[in-house]
């Protein structure tokens, strides 16, 4: 064959192949791509014994002691995505349960949440170039589902558990478990870690407590709408009257503010989510023994956007012991 | 005596409150390895266990005779081995239930925390979290009442699972006699109780928690590997695909005597994970009296339960009925009209698939347990199920008997190592059998023709003690007429165990 009748055919062959390609690149790009899909929960509840919902009053204190709690919400509506001209609740109803259990010594503290989805329902639909899979989680379905475990320490590295002003810090090990597709928004499937710096008060009424640190997350789908777009600054602060009931109860009342955003677009509408609770407890004080701890909280998203829901319902129960002094068959008595 | 449950000494002397909280760091941070079981109840840990909440007692941080809060938390791992056995059709004619021929390995991984709290007076709660991982042999198929690992699950794999498998309130009632001593164990707050008392049980639990206790048998876990033993093989009793339900219980205990009655959710579909929860439509009832005797000076029990399901499922008549009045209503168009179906290709065959609906199953078993020294004790078990409908939640036995012996090993002065001697067998009604012969698969079973034959199994188990708390396992078993066919096996089935608790 001539080299110049080779070299046409080659050309043609390009040709082709180059169109044929464009192509086939232009129906990919009219299909609607599917988000990975993540963990939707924005409401990290406290270490148990921590006293709040989310920030943590950091009075760890006395001899080997610790917590177990259990906490249950609703949200409404925790994630919404939008292209500017259409809407979709892709999570609508999310409600949860949560295991807590932690042993504290002196100003240390380690803990387990376990969190135990019950529903997780939405919407599926396409939302610009992305086409969302709403999730389907029930009891009837999912009977013992769990989804992330966290695995967490906190320290309390300056005053002691009544000072005006504690600082401490935490860590936390985000497990992945849940639903390996994540379609069902309970888990990012891959580890996480946070860590925060920690502080807390008590003056005279007053008793408040916050914190600031770094969710990091490796899952950035953006720009997939509502989703990961990589690490986040956290951030939250309480605060509020502390009114004694009688000799051995107390009762708080007080809001909890909290949020977070993605690094890589800082505080940008999308990607950083703030939410508020008015909450209200009632709690024992004495340290002869076991304590209990009943909580409630409503609110909602002051900037309902990245798992910040329209309004959220929490209710906790805590059962806590800081036992301060023991003798050596196990009874106690406060200091 | 075999199990121990009232009686704790606190042995572990000299552990410094640092060596706890390593070890509490450590038990935290296992807790969140993700590794999947069959529900198994848990058992009192021996008296002298290395645990948490011994070493909280011993340090003088915890009472535990009168206990607010536990937690404790077991690890066992199982393997087991089939060589090669003798069958001379598998999965014959697009059947798919058949026990593979060919040399295979299996295993369990279960990690367990038992969190429990006092909420009240006679008010506890209970949260059991577990990570599992599996690999069965043949996909859990081939075997009827005898699958050589108790701990096995349906639907299970291999990639660890984090399940939530207990979450229940109990509630006692006291209405007098003598004092009770009830011992700290997983999921058992300890305190003292009436010897008469009503206990009220609501919540998600494995009704193997309540019913059919065995002190010889105790916990599979640290005693016979195969399922023949874990409680009657044909008690099917309903569950979710990993044995645990939704439900209550009441208790009555009236001195040496127990009435015990209780109901379950089935699973949504025969051996599925979902759960039904229309209990009044649907469910599993059970009731058994319990009478505690003291015979040559040693403890033993007798036990009467009696169960009725109403669940939905396929009765064998209907299935063949409908396929010899119709023949394109087989197993294997059941994919076509995407009925829930074990997936058998076979085209000459009934399914179960065609109809189900709400069907009564009913059983009745005796369980009998003797100790004749502290340390030997024997048991027997046998049930008697109507057999009429396909397995719904258990194994598709649907008449069992079992017997053996349990002894530790005080008299070569080993006392907790543990051995054990365990004689299964299990039998098909003829409406299942004439169903399986014509192809016919259920859950767990069907080869594709079937030489009708009771299924038997001997296992027997000798397991280490090694650091208190931790025991080694060699266990052997042999099974025969696999799937309750003559056809196949016998099955030789070398297994191992590694258990810790603490």
């Amino acid at each position: 064959m001539p080299s110049s009748s080779r070299g046409r055919r080659a050309r043609v062959l390009v040709a082709v192949l180059s169109a044929s390609a464009m192509s086939s690149r232009a129906r990919a790009q009219q299909q609607p791509q599917q988000p990975q899909g993540f963990a939707v929960e924005r409401f990290y509840s406290s270490a148990p014994g921590g006293g709040w919902f989310v920030m943590d009053d950091l009075t760890m204190r006395g001899d080997l002691g610790g917590a177990m709690a259990l906490t249950a919400g609703y949200a409404r509506n925790p994630l919404r995505v939008t292209d500017g001209s259409s809407n979709l609740a892709v999570v609508s109803d999310q409600a949860f349960t949560d295991f807590g259990f932690a042993v504290a010594r002196d100003r240390w503290r380690l803990y387990l949440n376990i969190d135990m989805p019950i529903v997780i329902k939405g919407h599926g639909g396409t939302v610009g170039d992305y086409r969302l899979t709403a999730p389907s989680v029930a009891l009837g379905s999912n009977p013992d589902t769990l989804s992330d475990a966290r695995i967490g320490a906190d320290v309390r590295v300056l005053g002691d558990a009544a000072s005006p002003f504690r600082l401490g810090a935490g860590a936390q090990l985000i497990v992945p478990n849940g639903n390996p597709s994540h379609v069902d928004y309970d888990t990012d499937g891959t580890y996480r870690a946070m860590a925060r710096v920690l502080f807390a008060g008590d003056m005279g009424m007053l008793t408040y407590a916050g914190h600031v640190g770094v969710h990091v997350r490796p899952l950035d789908d953006s720009p997939a709408p509502g989703s990961p777009e990589g690490s986040e600054l956290l951030f939250g602060v309480a605060a509020g009257p502390r009114l004694a009931l009688d000799a051995s109860n107390v009762a708080v009342v007080g809001p909890e503010v909290y949020g977070e955003t993605a690094f890589r677009s800082f505080l940008s509408s999308g990607s950083a989510g703030l939410e508020a609770l008015l909450t209200a407890r009632v709690e024992g004080t004495r340290d002869d023994g076991p304590q209990l701890r009943v909580k409630v909280g409503a609110g909602g998203g002051i900037s309902p956007h990245f798992g910040a829901p329209e309004w959220r319902a929490v209710v906790g129960l805590e059962v806590f012991d800081y036992a301060t002094h023991h003798d050596n068959v196990g009874n106690r008595s406060a200091p | 005596m075999l199990p121990s449950p009232d009686r704790r000494l606190l042995t572990v002397a000299g552990a410094p409150a640092r060596l706890l909280v390593v070890g509490v760091v450590a038990r935290i941070v296992l807790a969140s390895v993700p590794a999947n079981a069959q529900a198994v109840p848990p058992a009192g840990h021996e008296d002298a266990a290395f645990d948490v909440m011994n070493l909280l007692s011993h340090e003088g941080l915890h009472d535990i005779h009168d206990e607010s809060w536990n937690a404790y938390g077991q690890f066992t791992l199982i393997t087991s081995y089939k060589p090669p056995f003798h069958a001379p059709h598998t999965n014959f004619n697009g059947s798919v239930n058949s026990l593979v021929p060919d040399a295979e390995t299996s295993f369990t991984g279960t990690f367990t925390l038992f969190f429990g709290l006092r909420l009240w007076q006679g008010g506890e709660a209970y949260f059991v979290p577990e990570v599992i991982g599996e690999r069965p042999l043949s996909q859990l198929h081939g075997i009827g009442g005898a699958i050589q690992n108790f701990e096995l699950q349906k639907q299970g794999t291999e990639t660890p699972q984090l399940y939530r498998s207990r979450t229940y309130l109990r509630q006692t009632i006291g209405l007098g006699g003598e004092r009770v001593e009830k011992a700290s164990d997983p999921m058992q707050l300890a305190t003292v109780v009436d010897a008469r008392r009503l206990v009220l049980t609501a919540g998600n639990f494995t009704i193997l928690d309540v019913f059919d206790r065995n002190s010889v048998t105790w916990d599979p876990r640290q005693t016979f590997l195969n399922m023949a033993f874990m409680t009657y093989a044909s008690w099917d009793f309903p569950s979710d695909a990993r044995g645990y339900s939704w439900g209550g219980t009441a208790e009555l205990y009236w001195d040496d005597w127990a009435l015990r009655v209780g109901r379950i959710t089935p699973p949504q579909d025969p051996n599925s994970l979902p759960v039904d929860f229309e209990i009044w439509e649907h469910y599993g009832d059970q009731v058994e009296v319990e009478h505690d005797h003291v015979l040559l000076g040693q403890p033993g029990a007798v036990r009467l339960l009696g169960y009725r399901n109403r669940v939905v499922t396929g009765r064998f008549d209907d299935a063949i009925a409908a396929f010899q009045a119709d023949p394109g209503k087989n197993a294997a168009a059941c994919t076509t009209y995407n009925f829930y179906n074990y997936g058998s290709g076979n085209s000459t065959a009934p399914d179960l698939c065609y109809v189900r609906r709400p069907n009564v199953k009913v059983g009745v078993g005796i369980n009998l347990e003797q100790h004749f020294t502290d340390d030997v004790g024997v048991f027997f078990r046998a049930m008697y199920s109507d057999g009429l409908t396909e397995v719904d939640a258990y194994n598709p036995a649907d008449r069992s008997v079992s017997l053996g012996a349990v002894a530790k090993g005080s008299a070569w002065r080993r006392p907790f190592d543990v051995t054990g001697l365990g004689f299964g067998m299990s039998w098909i009604s003829d409406v299942h059998a004439r169903y399986l012969a014509m192809g016919g698969v259920d859950g767990f079973v069907g080869d594709g023709y079937l030489h009708q034959a009771p299924e038997g199994v001997v296992d027997a188990f000798y397991s280490v003690n090694l650091l208190t708390a931790l025991w080694l396992t060699a266990d052997y078993e042999l099974l025969w007429n696999p799937g309750f066919n003559a056809d196949r096996g016998p099955v030789n089935l070398l297994g191992g165990r590694v258990h810790a608790e603490f």
